[in-house]
């Protein structure tokens, strides 16, 4: 058997065309379709109906003919032409499918039907042609033709919906006229207000006059009043068993629950309405201006507005609600499939009412507002009062006169309101928050004392008020200045300036040793100069707060500086500083030991020696070091110092011994430690010696270990 | 009949696979009307798009770690039994022979120490408070104190790594990052994930940038060091006599250069490094208001204690920590040192809670009384508890306390949690009762409050999907309001 020449090149085509469907079938959604494309797409529904009925036809073929030799010779070639048309029209949907506003779901399922019917097409294609069992088993043949048949069915039937409506197979029905008479004057009965129009949107369309299942019609009053075939659903008189309640409130999986599954459901307060309204006694003559403004009924009916069915919300997706963002304002959904919109603004300085205006396209459905510390005016104002599904919205310190703020009392929706920082009087708050929608307020002013505060709250019972604390005149102790002078060594002089971080604070000081206090000493206006050794003590007083600690700081003068230094005992290998330059290069080292700037010893004691190129009398030599015994840092317990003429040969000239640290005495200090050189002779060297704690006390977590000393600085005079 | 022509169209194995460079045509053909195929967007992106999974309770998050491990028996797990039996050993029973660290494995007795401290009920769930932590008692009714957490790391480095990372080993993503990379940042002029570090008097335990890494998730997501001093963010600020505008225009021609580099070489550094430029460009506006603590009322000062104004203190740090979160950053990460208690514990315990305990409890009131703290999360917490028996010498008032993973205490407030107590320990404040919280629960948990389903949030790294709870977690519905 002989194929001609179009057939193998119409196969060929299969293999491109096949590929080429599925590629752009996947990629649907992120491709722009040409004009030209999209007229080829216009040839859909045009063509459709010709594999329809080749394919029916093909099944039906098989599932008659029993025997394949005795098929037509032509079958084969038709084969090939229906998989040809079924995937050349398959690829003009997908065009299509791009131009029309079609139910996403419908379109899901017709598009990857169409695509595996083609699919099929081929494979039945190929299984005609080259399968062997195909060709013999008759069962395999007509097995798949009724499957293929049956998808063929499904597809086409998803298909004809999105052009003809999803109905399009069921009983002709007389169209339902929805449109409801909601009477919103305070005239209107509660029956027209909410009542009616609720049984008209949720029951009507199966207990209306075109359908009235169970014999009941809920179109007018005396029609709900009489009942249907199951009596009366509402007793007026004792309505402890209303078949109405029993079936609204039976679970949605009971076969009996009303509305039945898959209609629009009745909401939580519709729910209550009518529970509320069927308890009080069903009365169907009262009026809106009758009932208590408190009444549940009246505040149930009063909000009730009809729900929007989901599928036809008239919702804006804004899929691209990242053109709504700046640098200076977020926006985005509360969460994915959310039609909710949360905003927020940062940084007031670039605040513009422009940047507000933008989001005019969604402002309907922004429920969360973030405006705290925006410069706010008038025309910002009147657009977030009419935001109204605004559920909370945070304008702390934005200084809103009384005059601004009230208007957001209209947000009916808006239940969480944070207003902090605004400086009303008492009076105008009560203004404020009477009859204000607010569930919470977050309200912390620095105006309001303890007992306006609690005055507040026994008025408004159902807000829930935060005030936060007001400390402004709790007496709390400040904090010490800070010495501003980053050196600790006067070589010539220092310029010492002294702040504090709280702005108008009061600096006092002393420069003889004794401490500070707010009468005689002096206080700090501008920096000094100091130009020899000096102890700076320092504290802080301020009106409404305990004047703070003293600090204090040692100025160290260094008149003499050696000709050479050499260590005769190394560092610990972890802590070796800057070697032997550490003790001399004018730095010193703060409290944290492991900055680099510190000697640390730990095994050895200290020893190291000062030369000068002539004789040299000092009078005393000084040493900075650090205590930290957490850590296991201990003070010196002694200096020793020798002089020598010849660096050989050395006499002591004085071994001073230091105590030791208290019980439980954990901190932190820097500490210098004095060895003064009597004497009047004059040496070439100076060798000295310090020493550590050989074994800390048993107090000490380390008991019986040595213990670190630090050193990080040579003065000498 | 054609011989040539029907070989032609008989189906062989050369014959198929003619025919599939056919098939390759048609994708081919298919693909060029696909913008971008090859090139797809940002895997960031798209992860936006669809996050949160769910409505958040928690939109930011403060974490103020307390690090080095603070001893619950001293502040919130409260046992009279302890103080009843100090200095007898630790049953045997109650230890189940768990192991212990090697700073305490070699001792010979376990005496048992009960807290020096003297304990009180607070708040309508009456939970325990020690006097150290008066501060925090008072907002008892605002926190969700959670008794049962345990983990297994052993040590400070891994325990701690695996709080900020799930997972022991380092490399990974930090939570913060994890949350940066997921919900993105609300302030475009500040990184979604900020970090401040504090120092204790007590005897510390190191941090390090690996525990605000970004792991395998793109360099922007990195937490941003805040430090105290002059410049709050290192390198921020110009040069002296740099315009703002010149350094816009050198800025423009960096990017551009980059651009061309990344067309190049692809490497998706290159554009974290642009976006970085640009952050770090609108940072120098927005963060110099920020950090700036002056014109904060001085009421708010007193709340939090003086300390906040001088910059590298807890205090300081918990009061940035509210700026920076009001201000859009999601995840704020402190770390306060020095609650490793070895030796000398309550002495210690004493000067940690004297930096802590004010601040953090102001903290959550400022945010309250904000109307902030119900979509804020702050978490109380370290890495691991401390043991009930002594390390070294025990006295009625010293003692130390070793690693103690088998229970701890945290808390949390605001976000979406639910207050009250929650988990019990046993008498001897060992072993769990009830509500055991595992790290990657505790995870898990903190992804559902802000939003994110643990499970479903993962990254493709090295050929597998990671998540922050790795295999594990679940969701405590105990702890969640």
């Amino acid at each position: 058997m002989s194929a001609p020449k179009w057939l193998a090149l119409g196969r060929n085509a299969l293999w491109i065309l096949n590929p080429f469907l599925g590629i752009i079938a996947y990629y649907h959604q992120e491709i722009n379709f040409s004009i030209y494309f999209q007229w080829l797409g216009k040839m859909h529904p045009m063509l459709l109906h010709f594999p329809i009925v080749m394919g029916l036809g093909i099944a039906g073929y098989y599932i008659f003919s029993t025997d394949v030799k005795k098929m037509s010779p032509l079958f084969s070639p038709l084969l090939t032409v229906h998989s040809l048309i079924t995937t050349i029209i398959a690829i003009f949907g997908i065009f299509l499918s791009k131009q029309g506003s079609y139910d996403n779901n419908l379109i899901f399922w017709h598009q990857w039907g169409g695509v595996g019917f083609a699919y099929m097409s081929w494979g039945l294609m190929s299984l005609h042609e080259y399968n062997d069992s195909f060709k013999t088993l008759y069962s395999f043949r007509a097995l798949f033709s009724i499957l293929f048949a049956g998808i063929l069915i499904f597809f086409t039937h998803k298909g004809a919906q999105l052009t003809h409506g999803t109905h399009l197979l069921s009983w002709p029905e007389e169209e339902f006229n929805r449109e409801l008479k909601i009477n919103l004057d305070n005239t209107a009965t509660l029956y027209e207000r909410a009542i009616g129009p609720l049984l008209q949107q949720k029951c009507l369309s199966c207990h209306g006059p075109e359908k009235a299942k169970g014999d009941l019609l809920l179109n007018s009053p005396d029609n709900i009043l009489k009942g249907g075939k199951h009596g009366a659903i509402l007793m007026s008189q004792n309505n402890t068993n209303s078949l109405l309640l029993e079936r609204l409130f039976l679970p949605l999986s009971d076969e009996n629950h009303m509305p039945p599954e898959g209609k629009l459901q009745l909401t939580k307060e519709e729910l209550s309405l009518l529970n509320y309204w069927v308890l009080s006694g069903v009365n169907l003559k009262i009026k809106m201006n009758e009932l208590a403004q408190s009444d549940s009924l009246f505040l149930l009916a009063h909000h009730w507005m009809p729900s929007i069915p989901y599928s036809d919300r008239p919702k804006t997706k804004f899929p691209n609600l990242e053109k709504y963002n700046s640098n200076y304002c977020t926006a985005y959904y509360s969460y994915t499939g959310s039609d909710n919109i949360e905003v927020s603004f940062y940084q007031g300085e670039f605040y513009t009412h422009e940047n507000l205006k933008r989001l005019t396209p969604i402002q309907s459905q922004i429920v969360y507002l973030n405006m705290q510390n925006m410069p706010l005016k008038d025309e910002d104002i009147a657009f977030i009062a009419q935001c109204e599904h605004l559920q909370k919205l945070n304008i702390n310190y934005t200084q809103l006169t009384p005059d601004q703020l009230f208007p957001l009392k209209k947000l009916t929706q808006l239940k969480s309101i944070s207003i902090c920082g605004l400086a009303y009087d008492e009076e105008t708050w009560h203004a404020f928050f009477k009859n204000a929608p607010f569930d919470k307020i977050h309200l912390w002013s620095e105006n309001l004392d303890t007992p306006q505060i609690d005055m507040i709250r026994k008025a408004y019972p159902k807000i829930n008020f935060t005030f936060g604390d007001n400390l402004k005149n709790n007496l709390i102790k400040i904090t010490s200045p800070i010495i501003d002078q980053d050196s600790s060594i006067i070589t010539d002089y220092l310029d010492i300036n002294i702040t504090h971080f709280l702005e108008g604070t009061e600096i006092r000081y002393t420069t003889n040793g004794t401490d500070p206090d707010s009468l005689s000493s002096s206080e700090f206006k501008n920096p000094f100069r100091i130009t020899d050794h000096t102890t700076i003590k320092a504290k802080a007083f301020k009106s409404g707060w305990i004047s703070s600690d003293v600090i204090q700081k040692t100025f160290y003068r260094s008149e003499i500086s050696p000709d050479t230094i050499f260590l005769i005992t190394q560092p610990h290998r972890q802590y070796p500083g800057n070697g032997i330059q550490t003790l001399v290069d004018y730095q010193l080292g703060d409290q944290n030991f492991s900055n680099g700037k510190w000697l640390g010893y730990l095994d050895d004691n200290m020893v190291f020696v000062i030369g000068f190129h002539q004789n040299k009398k000092l009078k005393e030599a000084r040493f900075n070091t650090l205590i930290d015994n957490a850590s296991y840092i201990f003070p010196l317990t002694s200096i020793k110092v020798a002089g020598s003429l010849d660096g050989i040969r050395f006499k002591i000239l004085n071994e001073i011994k230091f105590p030791s640290l208290k019980k439980d005495d954990f901190k932190i200090e820097n500490k210098s430690f004095n060895c003064p050189i009597p004497g009047e002779n004059s040496y070439k060297f100076y060798k000295f010696t310090l020493t550590n704690l050989k074994n800390l006390p048993d107090w000490h977590p380390g008991k019986n270990t040595p213990a670190w000393i630090f050193i990080d600085e040579l003065f000498l005079n | 009949m054609n011989e040539l022509l029907e070989h032609g169209l008989n189906q062989n194995r050369r014959k198929f696979l003619s025919k599939i460079s056919l098939g390759l045509g048609g994708l081919g053909l298919g693909s060029l009307m696909v913008p971008d195929i090859f090139d797809r967007p940002d895997k960031a992106d798209i992860i936006s798009k669809v996050l949160p999974h769910f409505a958040p309770k928690a939109k930011k998050v403060i974490y103020l770690f307390q690090n080095g491990a603070p001893s619950q028996l001293d502040l919130f797990d409260y046992k009279p039994m302890l103080q009843k039996m100090h200095g007898e050993d630790l049953p045997a029973s109650i230890r189940n022979g768990q192991r212990l660290t090697g700073m305490t494995s070699n001792q010979t007795t376990f005496p048992l120490a009960g807290s020096r401290f003297n304990f009180s009920q607070h708040g309508s769930h009456g939970g325990w408070f020690s006097e150290t932590i008066p501060h925090i008692a008072d907002i008892a009714d605002d926190l969700c104190i959670v008794k049962s957490m345990y983990t297994e790391a052993i040590n400070h480095d891994p325990a701690l790594t695996f709080f900020q990372t799930g997972a022991q080993v380092g490399n990974r993503p930090s939570l913060g990052s994890w949350v940066s990379y997921g919900l993105g940042s609300d302030n475009k002029n500040l990184p979604a994930f900020c970090v401040l570090l504090s120092k204790g008097k007590g005897n510390g335990q190191g941090v390090y940038s690996k525990l605000w890494n970004n792991g395998f998730l793109d360099s922007i997501h990195q937490g941003v060091q805040f430090s105290s001093g002059e410049e709050p963010v290192k390198y921020l600020s110009d040069p002296p006599f740099i315009a703002r505008g010149d350094k816009r225009a050198m800025l423009d021609e960096i990017a551009a250069l980059n651009q061309q580099s990344y067309e190049k070489i692809g490497d998706p550094e290159i554009v974290a490094k642009i976006q970085q430029y640009e952050l770090s460009y609108r940072m120098q506006m927005a963060v110099p208001e920020i950090t700036s603590l002056k014109n904060e009322p001085e009421s708010v000062v007193k709340m939090y204690g003086p300390e906040c104004l001088v910059p590298g203190s807890y205090a300081a740090n918990c009061l940035l920590a509210r700026k920076l979160s009001e201000n859009g950053v999601r995840f704020v990460q402190l770390y306060h040192q020095g609650w490793d208690g070895h030796g000398n514990l309550p002495s210690e315990l004493i000067g940690q809670c004297k930096d802590v305990d004010q601040p953090s409890a102001a903290l959550v009131k400022d945010l309250k009384q904000r109307g902030l703290l119900d979509e804020t999360l702050v978490i109380w917490g370290g890495e691991f508890g401390r043991t009930n028996y002594c390390q070294g010498p025990l006295t009625r008032d010293n003692y130390g306390r070793d690693h103690h993973p088998r229970c701890f205490t945290i808390w949390m407030a605001g976000g979406g949690v639910k207050p009250g107590m929650h988990g019990e320990t046993d008498e001897f404040g060992y072993n769990i009762n009830s509500l055991p919280v595992h790290v990657h629960d505790f995870h898990a948990t903190i992804m559902h409050l802000m939003g994110i389903n643990h499970e479903a949030f993962t990254y493709k790294h090295l050929g597998r999907r990671y998540r922050l709870t790795d295999v594990s977690g679940n969701i405590i519905n105990d702890l969640i309001a």
